[in-house]
């Protein structure tokens, strides 16, 4: 595959002849390169040189990204454990809406065989809950979580307003169907007092979306900022009072409202929740020994038959596991050294009887 | 009075360029009366008063014509675009759907109303021509289109006659005038028009002006060769016939003005009414785009239901469960109506593998190519500074589809100029050039004419470069005085004298007038005639000649002779004719001469000259005394007297002495011969339809290489009634499929036999025949139950031509071609004859730069020579049909490949209708991103350089196999998207399903996974584009890599702060490109999604490439044809340039005995990799050029011998000659013929005429004569 220079010379010298006739001369198409179609152009040709010279150099990179891929998936510590069912008396209990003020909570206690090295990240994640359908992606308003317009909820159906008139805030089924359960982490390191795994709640948004995208509205404070509008309906506490210890992870600035409001693309999803605060025991991540998550179970998933599961994950230069990636780049790498070696022998071959083809 | 018989006046061209429905009706045939005109049309011609009212009439303004506006899609969008306000349906965004229909549609309004405005003004240039029109008892100017029924109108000399009209005098006596009606039947030679005696003496304007007859007349009909009417002036009735009416489109000559009353104007005129309807044109691209777009409809259907099913079926099981999430709409109610509103939430989203920018894309192409076709340099006349003109722009890659080439001739293959090319004086053979190619030299190439100028008569524009014949003529040879003198004397031409030694000859036929001329540039000059005398400067002193009596012309003697007496008193018979007859009439002493002469006239007729034997026979007065006795009482006889009279001439036309003979050169336009050699090869089949006489046409296919002397047979029908035709038709049949090359069994098929029988068996025939047919055989051979018959032998012929054909009838063969052949079929023509057989054909062209410009109104292309049409059609029409083919499989592509991911994604997404890209981007996809690099492509690109498809016609075949881009290329395009999406969908999921980001958070969110997928859309469609740009120009370069650029561009912004910040609901996107594009992991799914979707087609394209290459893989590299060093002399009519080193005759390319014979209809070219193409292709030229070199080198077969007296000539100049009628003699010498000449020569000339025509096909057999 060669661009081959081929010798078009523009034709630049525009001689113009002696104007024996206006008229006539005027009519006599211009000698350029573009009008007479000459234009000077390398023409695409697939030599096979070139052709096989690239299919194995693809191969190559392919196989040896692929290789690099797995490697790096393979050192990943991954732990995930689903406990939809572990918490399934949680789970009845969150089936009938008129529940939601009890209070359930459930222990789910593990062993890490082996030591998370480096930062540790911990995902909620979820089955089966569609945050890419049509109608709920756009059920949210940016221009008031901008925090420019509380009032405007024009996007925001079928959670707009709520029965009184008042304005929603956050509007939207995205807003209104935020995960909120609560997953703590705590370390058993003498098989006696658990110690709770410090956890970070900062650094797990996107910057554009934390500085850019979401914004308070601005006010003394942000109960009053809020004045005019109601919480969602599924809500237990308003937005203003989403984080009680850190009082500025309040309102549409909360990390987790803006993680979950950045919605999946597919119905199985994970989404950060917090990630290891790597000081004491933890500096070098978290060590092997019995572990145990606690969680509050709120969110109700049962219902359209999804599950719950919380993810611990260390990660790599290219991000978390990756397996996939890996696995079609080594395929996508044989599959290419293959087709060259048949091409190239299709194309010994036919060399032969070319050159037969000749001496006869 | 005025208003009942003018009736509405409209501009003249208006009807050539009216641009009728689609589907209108298609040709009309029949004769058409015109529902305005009462059944007998009343034109009067009043004084004054009455023709102010009529003028009033005329200024009559012309509708305001409308713009064309609909296109064929267009309404489908409309309705979408309005599902798409409904709330619970739209899935996007006005502005993703009306964005780009505003565009395309305001694009193609613009493109029309250009089309619209630049058609006007050629229109205006022709209804703007000047005429003199007699109003108010002086001469105006008016504009052709305000000229009106009614009107007297002056003509001038050489002027174009603009309406039908009646002769009412002119400047020559008896009110005759002459026309030549080439441009209405592509007759070359003059005819003769008479006005009636009454009305001829009113010479001048005063008279004139008073003037206040009224015709009654048949009504406008498509009749040329008829016309019946009366003339009611003065309380008297005239009869008119066609002799007193000069048609639209012939042009005055030889007379110095004319009046005449308008009778029929703009498009009621004979010319106009045969011209056929226009019809919208449209190429089979386009017919079969709008069958995809159909199916492609369908297919947009069909995913909506298989989704909207798949809705109702999820909103079942999953989404009325995860309602406390997201409630159902208030409308919906169940899950079936919401699959039914998501069915149109997916007709929407989806609508973009029906592109609508398609249709304008492609507007775009064809408006590039046309400008390349106007802008051809190679295509420019510079001797009529006249360049290529695309009058059309939609019918483009047509040309590179063209099977049949129906061409006239006069005009069009020949100049109409017949010039004296060479001669044999008693066994010696004079003209021949040094050049080696004779004829075929460039005039430039040729050494210095020989001087003329010791005659101070001769003709300036005489060229003759022998000098040893004008050396022979001044040393005194008797003999060739003697021939010189016999071309002074022996013709019915006139002569004419203005001014002292400027002579100027009016001849009937130009080979007349080419033979008269080189006798007076040969020092014997034909200076002036009486009835009774002629006067010739003989080597400069004028001798008078008595002339006896004119033996003139017809068909069956093929001769003519004069018999004069010399002023010694000697009485010599001279004779002129065709060697056929008058080698027997031969004093048998002149043996050896004889044999001689023959070689020579072998020799000429090889060339494609049309030959004369040329002979003289000295008569005692005895003889003659008695001889003339019998000869008056034959012309007196009153039975049989065109047969007493010809066997009295045959009795005196004997036992003469041979002089020679003169070869006379039909001038071929440049090339021609060329052009029709490489056409064949390009497997295109030319057949000519000219008006002209068979002899005449038959020996142009000589002359032009259409028919050969290496041909089997050339078959003659020439049938006048339907059952001759029927056995003449027949017998070729059998004739092919019984020639021992015969594959076949040779069994003849039965008449009632199917016609895919017949094809498939004279399919098989070998050998090369070809076919003459008469126009009226083919009055017969074009009915209904004979018309398959016709059209099988006809294509199963290398060359066919038709003559005596009317304008229609060429109409109707091109149609019963288009009909049955499924063929693209190109016609050309000069001549408002070819008009209607133009505007039929699926392209037409007109020659340009001829005086009249009707075919060139009616055509689509039109440039001044006819051999541009190999250019037009190998190098145009190739490259755009490349061109179109490449583009529309692209297009439907990257549409497929870029719609189809939304399916895939249906699956994952509840069914909702959810857009995997950003709406912005589903909006400016087809617009701004991937729209110019294809039509960079589309415009610029070349796969072979044009000196290629010139040498290698051979490539043209895969455009009339239609093999580019058909259904299954379609498919093929298809399944490509098809597979592109699947990629692009599955492998960023496979990605995103568990991959997170480098700083651990979530990868998988849906705006990261639409900018992905988004990214790796363009770079693909991007990279794939650059795989099929063939040609990489600085401008492909500046639209990819700038489209890519602009993509990212775009991305960014749109994602930017800024526009956030002012639109946050609108631009929801921010911050998204530089937090995804910042990932390692999305550039490596980015280049995995790249090379999976790239490698298989580069893959495939290298092995077809080594294992299966087209003709164009293997001769468009530097590898063919040597390189740069065996660069090839000249592009132009290299191949098939009969005896020159042709460029094909490489030495490097091994000849390979055992390769087969190239197989006919193949464009594969079979499986050895090293240019195999190339050497069939070689050998197949080869084989070619020996034909042709063979054909130019053997003469003497005497079944080629085509020789005829004068071709175009015509009989009855020799009695107007005789009678004196047509001279300007003092009164007092026109008194001495008085008694003498017959007061009614036109009418025997009338009377002769019907004679030789009265055949069932009268009308079809002499278009234009009374």
């Amino acid at each position: 595959m060669l661009l081959m220079p081929q010798k078009y010379i523009s034709v630049t010298c525009r001689t113009k002849m002696k104007r024996t006739s206006k008229d006539g001369q005027s009519k006599l198409p211009d000698n350029t390169a573009l009008k007479q179609q000459q234009l000077p152009a390398s023409r695409l040709q697939l030599s096979a040189t070139g052709v096989l010279s690239c299919f194995f150099a693809t191969g190559v990179f392919c196989l040896g990204m692929g290789i690099i891929l797995i490697l790096s998936a393979k050192s990943i510590k991954e732990i995930e454990i689903k406990y939809t069912k572990i918490c399934g008396n949680c789970a009845k209990l969150r089936e009938d809406a008129t529940n939601f003020d009890k209070v359930c909570t459930c222990s789910i206690p593990f062993y890490l065989p082996e030591t998370m090295q480096g930062n540790v990240y911990m995902y909620y994640k979820l089955y089966g809950f569609y945050q890419n359908l049509y109608r709920y992606i756009l059920s949210r308003s940016n221009s008031q979580l901008v925090g420019t317009d509380l009032k405007d909820v024009g996007n925001c159906a079928p959670f707009s307003k709520s029965h009184d008139g008042t304005p929603i805030a956050p509007c939207g089924a995205i807003a209104n169907s935020i995960f909120n359960d609560t997953i703590i982490l705590s370390y058993k390191l003498n098989s006696s007092i658990p110690i709770k795994v410090p956890m970070l709640r900062s650094g797990i948004t996107w910057w554009t979306d934390k500085y850019v995208k979401f914004q308070n509205p601005s006010s003394i404070n942000l109960s009053s900022a809020f004045a005019g509008t109601t919480k969602p309906p599924s809500w237990a506490k308003p937005v203003y009072e989403l984080d009680e210890e850190d009082p500025g992870n309040n309102g549409f600035l909360n990390d987790d409202f803006i993680v979950w409001m950045r919605t999946a693309a597919f119905p199985t999803f994970k989404k950060l929740y917090r990630r290891l605060n790597r000081i004491q025991y933890f500096i070098e991540g978290l060590p092997a020994g019995n572990y145990s998550f606690n969680i509050t179970y709120n969110f109700p998933v049962t219902r359209f038959k999804g599950e719950k599961s919380v993810v611990l994950s260390t990660l790599t230069w290219s991000g978390g596991s990756n397996l996939f990636l890996g696995l079609a780049y080594t395929v996508t790498g044989a599959v290419t050294w293959l087709a060259s070696f048949s091409m190239m022998a299709i194309h010994l071959m036919l060399k032969d009887r070319k050159v037969l083809f000749i001496q006869q | 009075m005025a208003g009942e018989a003018v009736g509405k006046v409209r501009p003249w061209e208006e009807n050539l360029q009216e641009e009728s429905e689609e589907g209108s009706e298609g040709l009309t045939l029949g004769p058409l009366t015109s529902p305005v005109m009462s059944p007998s049309c009343r034109v009067s011609h009043g004084i004054a008063g009455t023709l102010l009212g009529e003028m009033a009439l005329c200024a009559k303004k012309r509708p305001p014509e409308e713009e064309r506006r609909a296109r064929a899609n267009d309404r489908e969008y409309n309705e979408k675009f309005q599902y798409a306000l409904i709330p619970q349906v739209s899935s996007l965004s006005w502005f993703t759907t009306i964005v780009p229909l505003v565009l395309v549609l305001a694009i193609t309004a613009v493109k029309d109303a250009t089309d619209d405005y630049f058609r006007h003004k050629s229109d205006n240039q022709v209804n703007n021509r000047q005429s003199q029109v007699l109003i108010n008892g002086s001469l105006q100017q008016e504009p052709w289109m305000n000229v009106c029924v009614g009107d007297i109108i002056k003509l001038e000399n050489n002027q174009f006659v603009a309406a039908d009209l009646l002769l009412l005098s002119s400047s020559e006596p008896h009110g005759l005038c002459y026309i030549e009606t080439a441009e209405l039947d592509g007759e070359t030679n003059m005819k003769v028009r008479q006005a009636i005696p009454v009305t001829s003496e009113l010479g001048d304007i005063s008279r004139l002006a008073k003037f206040d007859g009224e015709v009654v007349c048949e009504p406008p009909n498509n009749k040329l060769d008829r016309f019946s009417g009366t003339l009611y002036w003065k309380e008297s009735k005239f009869p008119l016939s066609n002799q007193n009416m000069l048609l639209r489109g012939c042009v005055l000559r030889n007379t110095e003005w004319c009046f005449g009353l308008v009778v029929f104007a703009g498009p009621d005129t004979k010319l106009m009414q045969n011209s056929g309807r226009t019809k919208f044109k449209r190429t089979s691209i386009d017919r079969l785009m709008n069958t995809l777009v159909l199916w492609i409809f369908g297919f947009l259907v069909c995913m909506g239901v298989i989704l909207a099913i798949g809705n109702a079926i999820w909103e079942h099981e999953v989404g009325t469960r995860f309602q406390a999430y997201l409630p159902w709409d208030e409308a919906v109610d169940s899950a079936f109506f919401s699959g039914f509103l998501s069915f149109w939430s997916y007709i929407i989203i989806l609508n973009t593998v029906v592109p609508i920018s398609l249709y304008v894309s492609v507007e775009v192409i064809r408006l590039g190519h046309s400008y390349f076709i106007n802008w051809d340099k190679k295509m420019f006349c510079v001797k009529k500074r006249t360049p290529a003109e695309a009058r059309t722009t939609t019918l483009n890659e047509e040309l590179g589809q063209v099977e049949y080439v129906f061409s006239d001739k006069t005009g069009t293959l020949t100049q109409n100029i017949m010039v004296f090319s060479k001669c044999s004086i008693s066994g010696r053979s004079y003209g021949d050039v040094f050049d080696v190619l004779g004829h075929k030299a460039e005039l430039g190439e040729r050494p210095e004419p020989v001087d003329f100028s010791f005659n101070p008569l001769a003709d300036k524009k005489f060229l003759f470069w022998d000098p040893t014949l004008l050396e022979a003529v001044k040393m005194g040879d008797p003999h060739t005085h003697e021939f010189f003198r016999l071309l002074s004397l022996c013709h019915t031409v006139m002569s004419e004298e203005k001014n002292e030694g400027e002579l100027y000859y009016k001849a009937q036929s130009p080979d007349e007038g080419a033979l008269v001329t080189a006798a007076r540039n040969f020092g014997f000059v034909f200076r002036s005639r009486t009835p009774k005398t002629i006067t010739v400067h003989e080597m400069g002193i004028a001798v008078t000649y008595q002339l006896l009596a004119i033996l003139d012309f017809n068909n069956i003697r093929k001769r003519m002779s004069v018999i004069v007496r010399n002023p010694e008193g000697r009485i010599r018979l001279y004779c002129k004719g065709a060697d056929t007859i008058l080698l027997d009439r031969l004093h048998p002493s002149t043996q050896e001469l004889l044999s001689t002469t023959t070689d020579h006239l072998n020799e000429y007729a090889g060339e494609g000259l049309r030959t004369l034997v040329l002979a003289y026979k000295d008569l005692d007065e005895e003889y003659y005394g008695e001889w003339a006795q019998r000869r008056l009482q034959a012309s007196l006889a009153q039975d049989s007297r065109e047969d007493r009279l010809a066997s009295v001439y045959e009795e005196v036309e004997n036992d003469m002495v041979l002089l020679g003979a003169t070869a006379i050169e039909d001038k071929l336009q440049q090339g021609v011969p060329e052009t029709i050699a490489l056409l064949t090869l390009a497997n295109i089949k030319i057949w000519v339809l000219t008006g002209d006489k068979q002899e005449t046409a038959v020996n142009i296919g000589y002359s032009c290489k259409m028919l050969t002397d290496d041909m089997t047979e050339v078959f003659v029908v020439t049938g006048h009634t339907v059952l001759e035709v029927r056995e003449e038709l027949r017998k070729a049949r059998e004739k092919m499929m019984d020639s021992p090359h015969a594959v076949g069994n040779g069994l003849p098929c039965p008449e009632k036999c199917s016609s895919a029988k017949l094809t498939s068996v004279l399919e098989a025939v070998a050998g090369e025949y070809a076919l003459v047919i008469n126009g009226h055989s083919l009055a017969h051979a074009l009915e209904a139950d004979m018309e398959l018959e016709f059209l099988e032998t006809a294509c199963a012929c290398k060359a066919v031509i038709c003559c005596r054909v009317t304008p229609l009838q060429k109409a109707q063969v091109v149609e019963l071609v288009k009909k049955h052949k499924k063929a693209v079929t190109l016609a050309i023509g000069d001549g408002a004859n070819d008009v209607s057989m133009i505007k039929t054909a699926h392209i037409g062209v007109g020659i340009s730069g001829q005086e009249g410009i009707q075919a060139v109104l009616a055509s689509d292309y039109s440039f001044s020579q006819f051999k541009f049409l190999q250019r037009l059609l190998l190098v145009h029409g190739r490259w755009s049909y490349l061109r179109m083919c490449k583009f529309l499989c692209y297009f439907f592509y990257k549409n497929f490949a870029f719609t189809m991911v939304h399916f895939w994604f249906g699956f994952f997404c509840g069914f909702s209708a959810q857009t995997v890209y950003d709406q912005y981007f589903i909006t400016l996809y087809n617009i701004v991103y991937t729209s110019l690099p294809v039509l960079a492509m589309g415009v610029f690109d070349q796969d072979v350089p044009e000196q290629r498809s010139m040498e290698y016609p051979k490539l043209y075949e895969p455009g009339q196999l239609n093999l580019l881009f058909n259904k299954r290329e379609f498919f093929i395009c298809i399944a490509q998207g098809i597979y592109t999406s699947v990629l692009m969908f599955f492998i960023p999921y496979g990605v995103f399903a568990e991959a997170t980001r480098d700083d651990g958070t979530q990868l998988a969110d849906y705006q990261s996974f639409a900018v992905t997928v988004a990214t790796s859309l363009v770079i693909v469609v991007s990279v794939q584009i650059g795989l099929d740009t063939g040609y990489w120009t600085a401008i492909n370069h500046f639209f990819i890599w700038g489209s890519l650029a602009v993509y990212f561009a775009i991305l960014f912004a749109m994602h930017s702060n800024g526009l956030f910040d002012m639109f946050p609901n609108q631009f929801r996107f921010v911050g998204n490109a530089q937090n995804t594009l910042a990932q390692p992991t999305v550039w490596l799914t980015i280049t995995l999604t790249t090379v999976v979707c790239i490698m298989p087609v580069v893959a495939f394209r290298f092995l077809k490439l080594s294992l299966k290459p087209d003709l164009s893989d293997t001769v468009s590299g530097p590898l063919s044809a040597g390189g740069a060093g065996g660069r090839l002399s000249e592009p132009h009519g290299a191949a098939g340039h009969a005896g020159g080193g042709h460029p094909l005759s490489l030495g490097q390319t091994p000849v390979q005995p055992g390769a087969a014979v190239p197989r006919p209809r193949r464009y594969r070219c079979g499986p050895f990799p090293t240019l195999p193409g190339q050497v069939r292709y070689s050998q197949l030229v080869r084989k070619k050029q020996k034909a042709q070199h063979r054909c130019l080198r053997r003469v003497g077969r005497t079944g080629s011998r085509r020789s005829g007296y004068a071709f175009s000539h015509q009989e009855g100049f020799g009695e107007l000659i005789m009678s004196g009628k047509n001279m300007r003699l003092s009164s007092l010498a026109l008194a001495g013929f008085a008694t003498r000449s017959s007061s009614s020569w036109i009418e025997s000339l009338r009377r002769k005429k019907s004679d030789s025509a009265s055949s069932p096909g009268g009308g079809a057999e002499k278009p234009l004569r009374g």
